[in-house]
């Protein structure tokens, strides 16, 4: 959390709003806040599931214990879910490949090229072209 | 959720004849939400249907007071 804490201002660049979620109560995120170190730098909002209905929903919600899954997902400007990423049990989120993925996002949307893997920004996209097909 | 073990052995052709339910997965409308959130120490609420024309990271993470 303060990892993507840490790298907000990139997320507010690209027109990208953050919210963290838990299906603990608001009263229980409020004293996070106060307490926990890696908390008190997050400043985007923290949203209350306690009723488990977004966590259902949106098919994160691991029924056996009533906490959701590690999951990022993004939504685009017309509400539509373009990624769902679902992580291990034991593994946390790498906050500079959501700030990629949402780079590359819009990078592809801005110019239409193809987004290879690995790409990071200032390196080229690539051409839809159906004669490459085959030779890259 | 555990993973049940009499379905692991089942192959790609059971799912053929499945009805596809909704997985909230790509493509999939992002279900409309308001509900209470903490923001900068105040409690107030966030309304997704008021998020249209911007992108929103939905950061689901299992605990407060757990790493994430």
């Amino acid at each position: 959390m303060a990892a993507v804490a840490a790298i907000y201002d990139h997320f507010q660049r690209l027109n990208t709003a953050v919210w963290g979620i838990s299906t603990d109560s608001i009263y229980s995120h409020k004293v996070f806040k106060e307490i926990s170190p890696s908390a008190q730098q997050v400043q985007f909002p923290l949203v209350s599931d306690r009723t488990q209905k977004i966590s259902r929903a949106y098919r994160v919600l691991d029924d056996q214990t009533g906490a959701t899954f590690r999951a990022t997902i993004i939504v685009n400007p017309e509400g539509v879910i373009v990624s769902k990423m679902i992580y291990p049990r034991e593994v946390g989120r790498n906050a500079f490949e959501i700030l990629r993925m949402m780079e590359g996002i819009q990078y592809g949307l801005n110019t239409g090229l193809g987004v290879p893997a690995n790409w990071v920004p200032g390196m080229p996209g690539i051409e839809r072209d159906p004669d490459k097909i085959g030779k890259i | 959720m555990n993973p049940d073990h009499e379905q692991e052995a089942l192959p790609v052709e059971f799912f053929d004849t499945c009805e596809q339910p909704f997985c909230a997965s790509r493509d999939d409308f992002a279900p409309a939400f308001n509900a209470p959130a903490l923001i900068n120490n105040e409690i107030s609420s966030v309304d997704l249907l008021k998020e249209r024309g911007k992108w929103v990271i939905l950061f689901f993470y299992a605990s407060d007071f757990t790493f994430v």
